[in-house]
């Protein structure tokens, strides 16, 4: 964009610059034309003072400015031109000019002008002069332009590694140094570059104006001395250019010497015209045929002045050749301005496009390290900034980490205090709680346990009891039944149920008497009641016994038998407890116990019997027996039953 | 003895009585009418026989009912306690032969 729009704005100026020189070019044709045929001296001369006053007026002037800085700031800001004079002046050392080196520089410019003036004796076409001090103003337009753009890109160069510089400083020390050495480095090269195109668009400038120069030389006598001093001042304003370079670049002051030289050999080649020509002579071969009779006419002239009449023929023969020189110099001319100036543009265009581009290079590259550095700077700032963060967070973190540390062991240590004091506390509300509402309980659960070993107590105390009562009740149904009865029968049921309730108590006494009993056929055959057994006794047994009382006890016969039974009837009958072994005191003995209801001693009483008596007895004594048996182990489980019952209790 | 139910034990002297006389009765009436019979078949009508034969049939009587009252004694047999007996002990009888 910005090429195109420099390329654009190039193309303008260049164009501008085109039209400037076609007019000029035109105007100077038409003056070029005009001074020898028609303009009256006046003019010339009104001309000439005013460019001579003009001259002197900016040549002093820009002498004093250099000498007065008042004057200096005056000049340069009012007068018109003054600023580009003044520059002009700088240029070639002005303000560094002693009045030696003026002297010097003004006699050296007078014996110039002076050789030129006799070099041009001939009259070079001013056109030509014209054409060259065009040519040459448009190289210094075009010089001062690449100055002028050299100077810009310079400074603003110059203001980009400022601000790179600023901002480098400001970003970092060390890539300062760096970014400036790069920026010098890099506005240096293209100082050096741009000088070194200038110094080439200078050379090859000062070149072409040299040929046409060159070519213009030999021509030049017809032209007088208006063009002349022109000349000589394009001159020296044409000499003055080449040490333009008077910025910093120091190389740019070397050209000049070289094209300085050529003009000593113009001085020595030009009193012989013919050998000049004679390079020339294989293609301009009027020319070599006019300096050849210029020769001839000018020995003819030197050796016999006087004879200028009969020059004629040969000022006849020079005219035409002349006018045929003119012609061809006119064509020549034409060509050599068009080539020129087409070559001027192009070249003008060239280097303004070199310019340019190189402006543009620099530009872009400047833009690059700018970007560059930006970025470097960018990543630098980035990078710091990263490890500043990175820092700053590590900081942060170890930081955070401790203070985290910290806070969690106080944390840690609160809590486990809080949690000591909470336990503390819990343990106090716990004791309290135990005091109040936990003892309640243990103590309910004490007492319900209390009632529970009470109620079980009681439950076995009543089971006890029942069973105790069941016995009892059994104990009472046997004894109803075996021995209460009034008649004799078995008992065997009552004695089942009262085994089955005794072994529920597991007695081993119980058992082993009621064992016995039911073991024997007692319970089957049932017990005499104690009546019976008494009547059976006082009725049958006791009278019987008595009978056989008398009966020996062995050997006992018939009568014996009869003897007892006849003599017994005769005994007196004892009654009641009376001393006696015999049988009679043992019956009576017996008969009161029965009346005493003293079963087991009558028994005994009987039991202690012999012989008769005694088998008598065996029936009674054997049923008195077994009820004794059945009242015994009876007996054993009505104790047994009452401890048992006394146990409960 | 032969009846049978048993005998209470108090009965048994009785018992014997009984037996002893229906014994003596029945022998001694054998006895009579075998005297008589011998008498009148081969003592021509002499009484002696009659009072023989009675008086054997009332000896024999008398002899059975003694050994039904001492069944120990038997003839050619005595029995000699073994020790003077102590009272309340059953006597010990201990047979010698004679």
């Amino acid at each position: 964009m910005r090429y195109a729009k420099n390329s654009a704005s190039r193309q303008v100026t260049s164009a501008f610059r085109r039209n400037a020189f076609g007019v000029s070019r035109r105007r100077f044709a038409t003056e070029t034309l005009t001074p020898p045929k028609k303009k009256p001296r006046i003019v010339r001369r009104i001309v000439l003072a005013t460019t001579a006053l003009t001259g002197t007026f900016y040549v002093g002037s820009a002498f004093l400015a250099f000498n007065n800085t008042d004057y200096y700031d005056f000049f340069s800001e009012h007068v018109p031109l003054g600023q580009s004079m003044l520059e002009y002046g700088e240029a070639n050392h002005w303000d560094t000019m002693t009045v030696h080196s003026a002297v010097d520089y003004t006699v050296r410019t007078a014996t110039s002008i002076k050789d030129f003036i006799v070099e041009k004796v001939n009259g070079a076409p001013t056109s030509v002069k014209e054409v060259k001090e065009r040519v040459e103003k448009s190289a210094h337009d075009a010089k001062v332009t690449t100055i002028r753009t050299v100077e810009a890109s310079k400074e603003r160069v110059k203001d980009v590694a400022a601000h790179v510089r600023t901002n480098v400083q400001k970003e970092e020390d060390k890539l300062t140094g760096k970014a400036a050495a790069i920026a010098k480095h890099q506005s240096e090269q293209l100082v050096e570059g741009l000088s070194d195109l200038v110094r080439k668009a200078e050379e090859a400038l000062a070149v072409k104006p040299d040929t046409p120069a060159s070519d213009s030389d030999t021509p030049s006598k017809s032209p007088g001395t208006p063009s002349e001093s022109a000349t000589s001042r394009q001159h020296d304003v044409y000499e003055a250019p080449l040490p333009v370079g008077f910025e910093p670049p120091p190389g740019f002051s070397l050209p000049p010497p070289p094209k300085k030289e050529p003009p000593p050999p113009k001085y020595a080649e030009l009193p012989l015209v013919a050998p000049a020509v004679s390079k020339l002579a294989s293609s301009e071969p009027i020319i070599s045929h006019l300096a050849g009779t210029i020769d001839n006419l000018a020995s003819f002239l030197k050796s016999n002045p006087e004879a200028a009449s009969r020059v004629t023929d040969v000022l006849d023969l020079a005219k035409n050749d002349l006018s045929t020189l003119a012609q061809r110099i006119e064509s020549a001319k034409e060509e050599e301005r068009k080539g020129l100036e087409a070559k001027l543009d192009e070249q003008t265009r060239e280097y303004t496009l070199k310019l340019l581009e190189t402006e543009m290079e620099a530009q872009d590259r400047l833009d690059n390290q700018e970007e560059e550095f930006r970025k470097l700077f960018d990543l630098r700032q980035s990078q710091l900034i990263q490890t500043y963060r990175q820092k700053l967070e590590e900081e942060l973190k170890t930081q955070t980490d401790l203070i985290n540390e910290r806070l969690k062991n106080e944390v840690v240590a609160q809590g486990i205090e809080l949690q000591r004091r909470w336990i503390r506390e819990i343990k106090m509300r716990v004791e309290e709680e135990r005091g109040g509402r936990l003892a309640k309980i243990d103590e309910l659960s004490a007492q319900l346990k209390r009632i529970e070993r009470v109620a079980l107590d009681n439950s076995a105390y009543l089971d006890e009891n029942i069973r105790v009562h069941a016995l009892w009740s059994a104990i009472r149904g046997l004894s109803t039944s075996a021995l209460s009865s009034p008649v004799r029968k078995p008992f065997r049921e009552e004695l089942r149920v009262v085994r089955h309730i005794a072994a529920a108590r597991e007695d081993p006494v119980v058992a082993a008497a009621l064992e016995t009993l039911e073991a024997s056929e007692v319970p089957d055959v049932g017990v005499e009641p104690f009546a019976d057994l008494a009547s059976w006794y006082t009725t049958s047994v006791a009278p019987k016994v008595s009978n056989v009382a008398l009966v020996p006890d062995q050997d006992a016969g018939l009568l014996s038998h009869l003897a007892s039974h006849l003599l017994s009837s005769f005994r007196f009958k004892r009654h009641g407890l009376v001393e006696g072994q015999d049988v009679l005191s043992v019956l009576s003995r017996a008969e009161y116990y029965l009346n005493e209801k003293d079963l087991d001693s009558a028994a005994r009483e009987l039991n202690q019997l012999k012989g008769t008596a005694k088998v008598l007895l065996h029936d009674w004594l054997e049923a008195a027996r077994r009820r004794l048996e059945v009242e015994q182990a009876l007996e054993v489980v009505h104790t047994q039953a009452t401890l048992a019952s006394l146990l409960v209790v | 003895m032969s009846s049978s139910k048993p005998v209470s034990s108090e009965d048994i002297i009785g018992q014997k009585y009984d037996r002893c006389l229906a014994d003596f009765l029945v022998k001694t009436g054998v006895g009579f009418s075998v005297g008589v019979v011998a008498s009148v078949i081969l003592f021509k009508r002499r009484t002696f026989p009659i009072a023989l034969s009675t008086g054997f049939g009332a000896g024999a009587a008398y002899a059975d009912c003694d050994r039904s009252f001492n069944p120990a004694r038997i003839p050619g047999t005595r029995i000699i306690p073994a020790s003077p007996s102590p009272s309340g002990t059953a006597p010990d009888e201990h047979k010698h032969q004679v």
